[in-house]
């Protein structure tokens, strides 16, 4: 805090971002409140229970949709990251910035409904190429390649969650020095092995991010799911389709306190390991001096 | 020259272009193993890009190196003979000085106990022992490139490449250093590259010296001999404190050289240079081997070993004194005394006579 600062001023400031933060946060918390509702919304009683939880879990479709969320998170995850982490890697060394950062970043800004159906579009024709060029060869082996499905939804939502990753791992690689890599390769390491060994442990953090970031953008995603998704549901898409449906029940309050609870607990952990980690390394940079560079 | 065993390095017709610019152009240099060889020349000019490309960090544009014999074109750093001390921030963040140390073997797959033994010896030749334990920031500038050192000499490989390794520390840490940096490398017998643009760490360091500038290798010869006896121009500007003079010769036809300088006529030692008369030649004498004199009338400069001037002004650098003369053409000469500035010196202006022996002044044809 400035010290000539009118400490009225700086309490204003905290004042401001708190009912910013309230605003945003009030419906989702008013949701949660309810969500423990015995009586459901509007109720004049308010009675604690975990009864709408206990029906979530004991629901077949509803679990079955959590089951294909959590596979879908994880295999965009296990996807999208390392692809993030590539894209990041060559864009350090690459020359020419701007196209590829440019490449990358697009799907941030094309809306979601657009991205998903024209995405939905390419798959419908790439189905009808793939049956035809079965067709010729006699085989009906390519016709369900593009048909809608996991894969698909996959495919749409890596493009969606890549953008994300890139930056997120770009930002910790902004700290890593090349004379590391070199220096391992002078001792001996291979490019991979001096990659592995040395820099990914200090990028790290920023993979941990990019994979929570990840899961966490799979489960509220409805949009490009729903457009993309094959023969089954997601925990997103259920929920949605039955508050257009039949409106919110107290199930669905439960539903979506749950997905909000999840978001909050992964964001909320990254962000207090990050602090707790930048406080030790403050510790302890402050009891050494510098190290003298020039 | 001809080796029993090939040399640890050959540079043959090296150049290496970064788009339309020319960082280095047909370099060639061969370096003895055992040989601390120092490529010394001006910011820009090169050296950097020469070692990198001796040690496979940068592919050449065109020709070759050879490492014992061996042409390296094609392989990268880590299949080399060679390893490499960086000018900072090389040390792996995560690992403590043990863990950086070893990092090398561990890659090689040497059983655990060995790696501890090589580990130890080599932070014992570094003077580290105490801190085998800290993490790279926990240690000062010095300690780091040590612990640079300790983690190149640990591999036995048999050329050792620095680039710059006491840039980052103060002049008398450096100075230490350098000797260190000697003693070690006598002990461990290796060939030692060594980069810099400090003329003082290369004449501590070196048997031998390169100078580069402009992409070019001027010149390579022993220490004292670039120091002394210079045999371009560049190196006499570059290294010592010279006093570089242009002039045109008027008589080429004995051992030695007759050129004129500023109205005065200098004798200077042929040394069996292709010179002919007219010619525009450099001559240059370093400033410590220039001793002033105050005029009295019936001096005339005569002997061509001697020139007239007007004092300037002096300038105390504690252990020396400069005296700046300026010769009738305008040009500056310097002369260094080692003497206290308290003694009565010449009135600015005062007509003063700057005198050498004939083995100070060398002649430059380039
Ligand atoms: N990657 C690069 N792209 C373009 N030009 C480069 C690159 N690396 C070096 N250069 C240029 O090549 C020339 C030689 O660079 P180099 O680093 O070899 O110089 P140096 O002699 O080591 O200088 P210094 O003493 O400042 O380290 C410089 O003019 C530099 O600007
Ligand atoms: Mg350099």
């Amino acid at each position: 805090m400035n010290e000539y600062e009118n400490p009225w001023f700086h309490g204003l400031k905290w004042a401001y971002l708190l009912l910013v933060v309230l605003t945003l946060m009030a419906p989702v918390l008013y949701v949660m409140y309810i969500s423990f509702n015995a009586n459901g919304f509007g109720a004049n009683e308010y009675v604690f229970t975990l009864e709408w939880y206990g029906l979530i879990f004991s629901d077949e479709l509803l679990i079955g949709a959590l089951r294909w969320t959590l596979m879908l998170a994880i295999v965009v995850t296990l996807v999208a990251v390392p692809m993030a982490l590539l894209a990041a890697k060559y864009y350090k060394a690459a020359d020419n910035k701007l196209f590829p950062v440019f490449l990358l970043l697009a799907p941030l800004f094309v809306p979601p409904d657009i991205l998903g159906s024209a995405l939905l579009v390419s798959f419908k024709n790439l189905n009808a190429v793939f049956i035809w060029i079965g067709d010729g060869l006699g085989t009906s082996m390519f016709d369900s390649w593009f048909r809608l499905s996991f894969l698909t939804a996959t495919i749409g939502l890596i493009i969606y969650t890549i953008p994300y990753s890139f930056v997120v791992i770009l930002i910790t690689m902004g700290r890593y020095r090349k004379e590391q890599t070199e220096a391992a390769r002078a001792c001996g390491a291979s490019g991979w092995r001096a990659f592995w060994d040395i820099e990914f442990p200090q990028i790290r953090a920023g993979v941990f991010s990019a994979s929570a970031f990840t899961v966490i953008l799979v489960f509220n995603e409805y949009t490009r799911t729903s457009l993309l998704k094959g023969g089954f549901d997601t925990f997103t898409t259920v929920l949605i389709s039955q508050m257009l449906n039949t409106g919110m029940s107290p199930q669905s309050y439960a539903m979506s306190a749950m997905i909000s609870f999840v978001a909050i607990a992964a964001i909320g952990g990254i962000i207090i390991l990050t602090l707790i980690r930048a406080e030790a390394l403050a510790r302890i940079a402050r009891g050494k001096a510098e190290p003298v560079m020039s | 020259m001809t080796f029993q065993t090939p040399p640890a390095v050959e540079v043959r017709n090296l150049a290496k272009h970064y788009g339309d610019f020319v960082a280095l152009k047909n370099v060639n240099v061969t370096i003895a193993a055992g040989e601390y060889f120092v490529l010394l020349g001006p910011s820009g000019g090169g050296k950097t890009t020469l070692l990198r490309t001796i040690g496979g960090f940068q592919k050449p544009t065109s020709g070759d190196v050879f490492l014992h014999g061996k042409s390296v074109g094609h392989l990268p750093p880590d299949k080399r003979p060679t390893t490499m001390v960086f000018q900072a921030y090389a040390l792996f963040p995560h690992m403590n000085v043990t863990q950086n140390v070893g990092y090398g073997l561990k890659v090689a797959g040497l059983p655990k106990a060995q790696i501890a033994d090589k580990v130890a010896h080599a932070l014992d030749q570094v003077g580290l022992t105490k801190f085998a334990q800290r993490k790279p920031h926990e240690l000062s500038g010095g300690q780091q490139q040590r612990v640079q050192l300790a983690r190149a000499i640990v591999l036995d490989r048999d050329i050792l490449l620095l680039d710059e390794p006491l840039a980052a520390l103060d002049a008398q840490l450096r100075k230490d250093m350098c000797l260190e940096l000697k003693h070690l490398q006598e002990k461990v017998g290796i060939t030692f590259i060594h980069v810099t643009h400090n003329q003082e760490e290369a004449m501590t360091v070196a048997d031998r010296i390169a100078l580069i500038a402009n992409g070019d290798l001027v010149e390579v010869g022993r220490a004292r001999d670039i120091y002394r006896a210079p045999e371009k121009s560049f190196t006499a500007s570059f290294v010592g404190e010279n006093n570089v003079l242009k002039g045109k010769v008027s008589d080429a036809n004995g051992v030695s050289v007759t050129v004129d300088v500023a109205g005065a006529k200098l004798q200077v030692a042929k040394r069996d240079l292709p010179v002919s008369t007219g010619q525009n030649v450099t001559l240059s004498i370093r400033s410590e081997c220039v001793a002033l004199e105050t005029v009295n009338d019936s001096n005339a400069p005569t002997d061509g070993l001697s020139m007239l001037g007007a004092y300037d002004e002096s300038v105390y650098l504690g252990l020396t004194t400069s005296h700046l003369v300026r010769l009738p053409d305008g040009t500056e000469m310097v002369s260094r005394i080692i003497a206290d500035a308290d003694d009565t010196l010449p009135v600015n202006g005062a007509p003063v006579r700057l005198r050498w022996k004939p083995t100070d002044i060398r002649l430059h044809v380039e």
